[in-house]
């Protein structure tokens, strides 16, 4: 049977019995080309559900406004991990959260008139192909999950670079930066009540749109999804003015497995490397 | 006449330790070079990473973070979570275009007042070598 098929009848029969109030998940966008989030609470609208390789929003960011409810969610790989975070930082309860995991062949870019060949690049450094929790799984796991050689090849090339060079080639792209802060919003792991740059007193990121201003809120951002990214990408995917995000959240993601031998989203019980420490442990070579 | 370039560092000193280290040099009479302008901070655990780029974005040439060595903290393990902190943010700078000899944290105690000291003008030296801070165009 294929992946969409079991999804469809999963969810059907979660809504008939009424084991949670919503199913998350993708259908066809009114583009006939790309996908969008559907959110069924009839189980007349399962029959909308899509899964292919233009769904590559991550879902589990609306899982937190539906926190005291019961819902299912279509969940990729990497969607999986932002779920494990949360409930990690108790942000959501493992038992309010039914998760319909899917075995995710990497999604492509989604292009005016219809999907590219190509592999987002992120995809192509992606280490899982199944997902690390899930209640029911719709696809069978590959035999085996590619292991790219080395992990972080675009961060890698970026440190190869000079510090002059890396200085002019994100002041370029910080100065584009209009400061939507639609990649907070796309995040799942960006939640807090107040964001830094939304408080008034003390003003940390000035209102005007200016490169120093932009520069800090692109480093803070990251910084705070450090030990916590789960290279689900959506931030760079909805950014407007193409700034590539999430090589700043891999080259923390590279640090933080070199340095704490952490993944975020692995699991739900070891804590992030941010809010631990080990006595014994050398980092001053680092400092 | 052109003047000459001096570096300004910014230092948050923990006010247990590193604060009371820099009396200390005060004290004693040691020498230390007046390019760092000091914020006392109750531990070094207080200091936010994001206090270190709104410094550099401001305009700073270097940012020094100073507090007790690990063991010593007066809030027992505040110095701990400094140094796991740190020790992300400062590769992480580098990647971004700022220099890693520009920040630095080292542990000073209250006793070390020679060492704040060294501490300082070491800093300053490589400040010195390393020149002014390309900044974004306008600040």
């Amino acid at each position: 049977m294929e992946a969409i098929e079991r999804i469809r009848d999963k969810a059907r029969e979660l809504l008939e019995s009424q084991a949670v109030e919503c199913v998350i998940g993708y259908e066809r966008a009114t583009d006939n080309v790309g996908a969008r989030p559907l959110f069924a609470y009839e189980p007349g609208e399962v029959a909308r559900f899509i899964f292919d390789q233009t769904c590559h929003h991550n879902l589990t960011r609306y899982l937190r406004d539906k926190k005291d409810r019961t819902v299912a969610v279509v969940a990729k790989p990497c969607d999986s991990r932002a779920i494990n975070m949360l409930i990690n930082e108790k942000q959501l309860e493992r038992e309010r959260v039914f998760i319909i995991g899917v075995v995710c062949p990497g999604m492509v870019e989604v292009g005016w008139s219809r999907p590219s060949q190509e592999l987002q690049p992120l995809c192509r450094y992606c280490r899982q192909h199944t997902p690390v929790v899930y209640d029911f799984l719709a696809g069978e796991p590959p035999a085996e999950e590619p292991e790219p050689s080395p992990p972080y090849p675009d961060v890698a090339e970026m440190e190869g670079k000079s510090v002059a060079e890396r200085r002019a080639f994100w002041s370029q792209h910080f100065e584009r930066c209009i400061r939507c802060y639609a990649c907070r919003q796309a995040c799942p792991g960006c939640y807090c009540t107040e964001c830094f740059v939304d408080r008034l007193d003390p003003l940390w990121v000035g209102i005007r749109i200016a490169p120093g201003e932009n520069e800090m809120w692109n480093t803070i951002r990251a910084y705070h999804l450090a030990g916590r990214c789960i290279d689900c990408g959506a931030c760079q995917q909805v950014c407007p003015v193409n700034i590539p995000l999430m090589l700043l959240n891999r080259k923390l993601g590279k640090e933080v497995e070199e340095l704490f031998d952490f993944q975020a989203g692995l699991d739900a019980e070891t804590p992030p490397p941010l809010v631990t420490f080990k006595k014994e442990e050398k980092l001053e070579a680092d400092l | 006449m052109a003047i000459e370039y001096q570096p300004r560092i910014i230092g948050f000193l923990c006010s247990w330790c590193s604060y009371a280290g820099a009396d200390m040099a005060g004290t004693a009479r040691i020498a230390y070079p007046p390019n760092v302008r000091i914020i006392r901070v109750p531990c070094s655990g207080r200091v936010d990473p994001l206090f270190v780029v709104k410094c550099f974005q401001q305009g700073a040439d270097g940012v020094l973070v100073a507090g007790c060595h690990p063991g010593d903290c007066h809030y027992v393990e505040g110095n701990y979570h400094t140094r796991r902190r740190f020790a992300l943010l400062r590769p992480f700078l580098d990647f971004l275009g700022i220099e890693r000899e520009r920040f630095r944290v080292e542990w000073v105690s209250a006793s070390e007042g020679r060492r704040f000291s060294q501490v300082v003008s070491s800093f300053t030296q490589e400040l010195l070598s390393l020149g002014p801070r390309e900044g974004p165009a306008e600040r």
